[in-house]
C-alpha cells in the first residue's frame, strides 16, 4: 500500500513539474501569455498552450540620425504593445538609405528577400519582375476601412495592370524652406516665376549670402527637388515628363532648359561643398544659416528647433514656400511590400504593413516623423500645429498650390538616380553641355535591365 | 614517414579543401558562367554568349577609364607606396629617432577602417569648413579654397593620397625581414669600411628582394579591391575621374541591375589580377634562393 502510495506521488510530482515546464515553455513573452497559460492550465489540462507569435523580418533604414527614426522606433514599439503575441516583429537596422537599397537587392539576386520590404529606389520593380512580392488586393478587398485609410489615389499611384504591389505610408508635398531674415535683408518674397527665382539668387548673392543649399552626392535630393520643380512647371510637356513613370528620352528642351539653369545655380549660387556634399552638408548649411534656402519636405521641420542640428530661435526665422508658378511636388510614397513567402508569415507581414499605413500609423508618422498623411482623416494634433507652426504653413502652401509633379526619384529609374553624383560636377566643370549630360541620362535609362 | 601520415594529412586538410571548393571554387564557376548571359535581380540567366565581352571591350567608355584607372593606382601602389615603406623600415632599422613611437603612430591609418580614413579626408578637405582650407584661407585669399574632391584639376590625386603614403604594413613586413639578417654581416662590413648608407644599398635592400616582390603583389592586388574609401569620397566622381573597376562592378551590378555583365568585368578584374601576380614573382624571382 504504501508502496503504491508512493508511486502514485511520485507520479503526480512528475505531472505537476511536467505541466509546470509546458506552461513555462509556451509562455511567450509578455504578461498576458503568462496569465493566459497558466488559467488555461488549472481549468482545463488539455487545452492546447498559447499559440508562438509568427516571426516576421524587417529590414529598417530609419534608424540612428535618420530624420524618421523616431517615428519608426514608436511605430514599431505600439505595433509590438498591440500584436506583440501574434506577430513578432524581428528587426534588423542598416544605417543608411542606400547600403538598404544594395542589401535588398543582393537579396532579391538570391531570391530571399525580408517579409516586409520597403520598395523604395527601383526596389519596387526588382521585387514585381522577379515575382518577390505579393499583391494587396485580396487584403484590401477584405478590409474596406483600410483601403479607404489609404485613398485611392495613394492605391492607383503603386497598383500596376490591376495590382496593387505597395501601399505608400506617405504624401510627399515638397516645396522649399527659406531664411526669413535674409530674404528680408536682401529685400525679397519668395518668387513666383523662375525669372524671379533667379533674381532673388542674384539679390541675395549681393547683400552677402550664400541663396540655395544644394548637393550633388548621394541622390542629389536637393538639387533634383529643384530640377524637378524646372521641368515640371515648362509647359505641358514638362508636366508630363515629370509625371511619367520611368523616362527613357531625357533629351527633352525642357530638361535641357532646366540643366542649364541648374548649371548657373551650382556655378554661382551655393556653397562651395555643394558639389560631391551629402544630404547632411546641404541641410547643414541652412539650418546653420550659412545659406538662405533649401529644398525639402515637411520632415525636416523637427531640426530647425533641435538644438543640436540649428541654432536657438532658428525656427523662427523659416518660412516656406511653394515653387514658382504655384507648383509643389507631390508624390506619394512607394511605400510597404509583401516579400513573405508563407502563407502565415504574409498573413503577418499584412497585419504589421497595415498598421504602419493605418490612420493609426499614419498618425504616427505624422506626429513623430512630421510626415505628411496619405488620408485627409489624419490631421495635425495642436500641440503638433503649437510645436510647429510652419507645420501648418506647409499645409496651407500645399492645398493653394495649383500645379503637382512628382520627385525625379519617384520616376526615373534607379541607375539615373545614381548618375546624378557623377554628372552635376561634370556640368558644372563645365566638361559636358547640358545636351550632353541629356544625352549621358538616356544612354544610362536605357542600361537599365 | 609522409606515407605513414598520409591519412591524418588527407584528414586535416580536407575542411580546408572542403570550403575552399564551397566557398571560392563554386563562387568562380559560377562568375565565370554568368558572365556569359543576361541576368538580371530576380530573373533567371539567359545565355548570350560573347555578347558581354564584345560590348566591354569595343562599347564601354566607363569600363576604360575604369581599368586605365585601377591599371594607374596599382602601379602607384605598387612603386610609390612600397618605396615609401621600405624607406621607412629602413630608416627605423636604425632604431634611432624613437622608432617605436614613430612605427606606432605611422600604423595608425592602416588600423582605422577604410570608410572613416575615407570620412576623415573628406571633412578635412571640405572647401566650406575643411582644416586643410582653413590653413590655406590663413595663407592667403579664400579663392584658393578648393573643393578636392570634385574638381577634375585634383579630384584623382586627392583619392589617391588618402592611401598612397600610408605604408605601414610594408614597414612591418620589411622590418622583420632586416631583423632577420645576421648581425655578422653587417659587423664585416663596418670593419671593411662601409658607411651606413652603402650598407642599406649594397646589403640590407639585395637581400630584401623577396620580401619587397611580396610587398608589391599585396600593395598591388589591394587596389584590385579598393572600394570603401572612393565610395566615401567621390563616389566614382567627378564624372568617371576616379572611378575604378570594384566600384563598376557594384555600379553595373546593383544601379543598373544587370549581374550577368557586371560579372563579365569581375572575371577581367581576375585575369588582371592573375597576370599582375605572375609578373611579379618572375620579375622578382620570389621563392627563389636570395644568392
Amino acid at each position: 500500500m504504501q508502496k503504491s502510495l508512493y508511486k502514485a506521488g511520485c507520479t503526480l510530482a512528475g505531472m505537476l513539474m511536467l505541466t509546470m515546464s509546458i506552461t513555462a515553455c509556451g509562455s511567450g513573452n509578455s504578461a498576458e501569455n503568462n496569465g493566459a497559460a497558466a488559467t488555461a492550465g488549472s481549468g482545463n489540462a488539455a487545452a492546447p498552450a498559447a499559440k508562438a507569435p509568427v516571426k516576421i523580418s524587417y529590414l529598417t533604414f530609419r534608424v540612428g540620425t535618420h530624420a524618421s527614426a523616431k517615428m519608426e522606433e514608436e511605430q514599431i514599439k505600439q505595433f509590438n504593445a498591440k500584436y506583440g503575441n501574434e506577430v513578432e516583429v524581428v528587426v534588423e537596422e542598416i544605417p543608411s538609405d542606400a547600403a538598404y537599397v544594395d542589401k535588398i537587392k543582393i537579396l532579391a539576386a538570391s531570391g530571399d528577400v525580408p517579409d516586409v520590404v520597403m520598395g523604395k529606389d527601383g526596389i519596387n520593380d526588382v521585387l514585381i519582375k522577379g515575382n518577390l512580392a505579393t499583391p494587396f488586393n485580396d487584403y484590401l478587398d477584405k478590409d474596406a476601412e483600410w483601403k479607404a485609410a489609404i485613398g485611392e489615389d495613394a492605391l492607383a499611384s503603386n497598383t500596376r495592370d490591376g495590382k496593387i504591389w505597395s501601399i505608400s505610408d506617405q504624401k510627399q508635398n515638397i516645396g522649399y524652406f527659406y531664411n526669413k531674415e535674409m530674404f528680408e535683408k536682401a529685400g525679397i518674397k519668395p518668387a513666383e516665376t523662375w525669372d524671379e527665382f533667379m533674381s532673388n539668387n542674384e539679390k541675395l548673392k549681393a547683400a552677402g549670402f550664400v541663396p540655395l543649399a544644394l548637393m550633388t552626392g548621394e541622390n542629389a535630393w536637393t538639387s533634383n527637388l529643384i530640377l524637378a520643380a524646372m521641368i515640371g512647371t515648362n509647359g505641358e510637356n514638362g508636366k508630363t515628363f515629370m509625371n511619367t513613370l520611368h523616362p527613357t528620352d531625357f533629351n527633352t528642351p525642357e530638361m535641357i532648359q532646366a540643366l542649364n539653369m541648374m548649371k548657373e545655380l551650382l556655378e554661382k549660387y551655393t556653397t562651395k561643398d555643394a558639389l560631391g556634399a551629402g544630404y547632411a552638408n546641404a541641410a547643414n548649411a541652412f539650418s546653420q544659416g550659412k545659406a538662405a534656402m533649401i529644398a525639402n519636405g515637411p520632415w525636416m521641420i523637427g531640426d530647425f528647433s533641435d538644438p543640436t542640428k540649428s541654432s536657438e530661435g532658428f525656427d523662427a526665422k523659416v518660412g516656406v514656400a511653394a515653387y514658382p508658378n504655384n507648383s509643389l511636388i507631390s508624390t506619394y510614397e512607394v511605400g510597404y511590400m509583401i516579400g513573405a513567402k508563407t502563407p502565415e508569415t504574409r498573413d503577418a507581414a499584412e497585419k504589421f504593413i497595415k498598421f504602419k499605413t493605418g490612420l493609426e500609423g499614419q498618425t504616427l508618422a505624422l506626429e513623430y516623423g512630421n510626415v505628411m498623411p496619405v488620408s485627409s482623416e489624419v490631421q495635425p494634433s495642436d500641440a503638433l500645429k503649437e510645436k510647429y507652426p510652419i507645420m501648418v504653413e506647409s499645409i496651407t502652401v500645399a492645398q493653394k498650390s495649383q500645379l503637382h509633379y512628382r520627385t525625379l526619384d519617384s520616376i526615373v529609374y534607379p541607375n539615373v538616380t545614381d548618375a546624378w553624383k557623377n554628372l552635376y560636377p561634370k556640368l558644372a566643370a563645365g566638361r559636358a553641355t547640358a545636351e550632353e549630360i541629356a544625352k549621358e541620362l538616356t544612354e544610362i535609362a536605357a542600361k537599365n535591365k | 614517414m609522409v606515407r605513414k601520415n598520409r591519412g591524418y594529412i588527407t584528414l586535416f586538410l580536407l575542411p580546408t579543401v572542403a570550403l575552399f571548393i564551397i566557398v571560392y571554387a563554386v563562387s568562380l564557376v559560377i562568375l565565370f558562367g554568368t558572365s556569359f548571359t543576361e541576368w538580371s535581380a530576380g530573373r533567371s540567366p539567359v545565355f548570350t554568349g560573347l555578347a558581354n565581352y564584345i560590348k566591354l571591350f569595343t562599347d564601354d567608355a566607363d569600363f576604360r577609364q575604369s581599368a586605365l584607372n585601377t591599371g594607374i593606382w596599382v602601379v602607384l601602389q605598387s612603386t610609390v607606396h612600397v618605396a615609401i615603406g621600405t624607406l621607412f623600415a629602413v630608416i627605423l632599422s636604425m632604431k634611432e629617432f624613437y622608432w617605436k613611437f614613430a612605427r606606432t603612430v605611422y600604423m595608425f591609418p592602416n588600423i582605422i577602417s577604410g570608410a572613416a580614413v575615407g570620412m576623415l579626408f573628406l571633412c578635412m578637405l571640405n572647401p566650406e569648413f575643411g582644416a586643410v582650407n582653413s590653413i590655406v584661407r590663413l595663407f592667403g585669399n579664400a579663392d584658393y579654397s578648393q573643393n578636392w574632391f570634385m574638381d577634375y584639376a585634383t579630384a584623382f590625386l586627392s583619392v589617391t593620397m588618402t592611401w598612397l603614403p600610408y605604408a605601414a604594413v610594408v614597414t612591418i613586413l620589411i622590418l622583420a625581414e632586416i631583423a632577420a639578417i645576421p648581425e655578422s654581416l653587417f659587423e664585416s662590413a663596418r670593419i671593411d669600411g662601409a658607411s651606413n648608407f652603402k650598407i642599406n644599398l649594397y646589403i640590407i635592400i639585395p637581400m630584401l628582394r623577396n620580401i619587397i616582390g611580396t610587398c608589391v603583389i599585396l600593395s598591388g592586388t589591394s587596389m584590385l579591391q579598393k572600394m570603401d574609401i572612393i565610395l566615401m569620397t567621390t563616389g566614382g566622381g567627378p564624372g568617371n575621374q576616379t572611378m575604378n573597376l570594384p566600384i563598376y562592378i557594384y555600379k553595373t551590378a546593383l544601379m543598373d541591375n544587370n549581374f550577368g555583365y557586371s560579372n563579365s568585368v569581375g572575371v577581367f578584374l581576375i585575369g588582371f589580377g592573375l597576370i599582375f601576380v605572375l609578373l611579379c614573382r618572375n620579375l622578382f624571382r620570389i621563392g627563389s634562393s636570395q644568392n
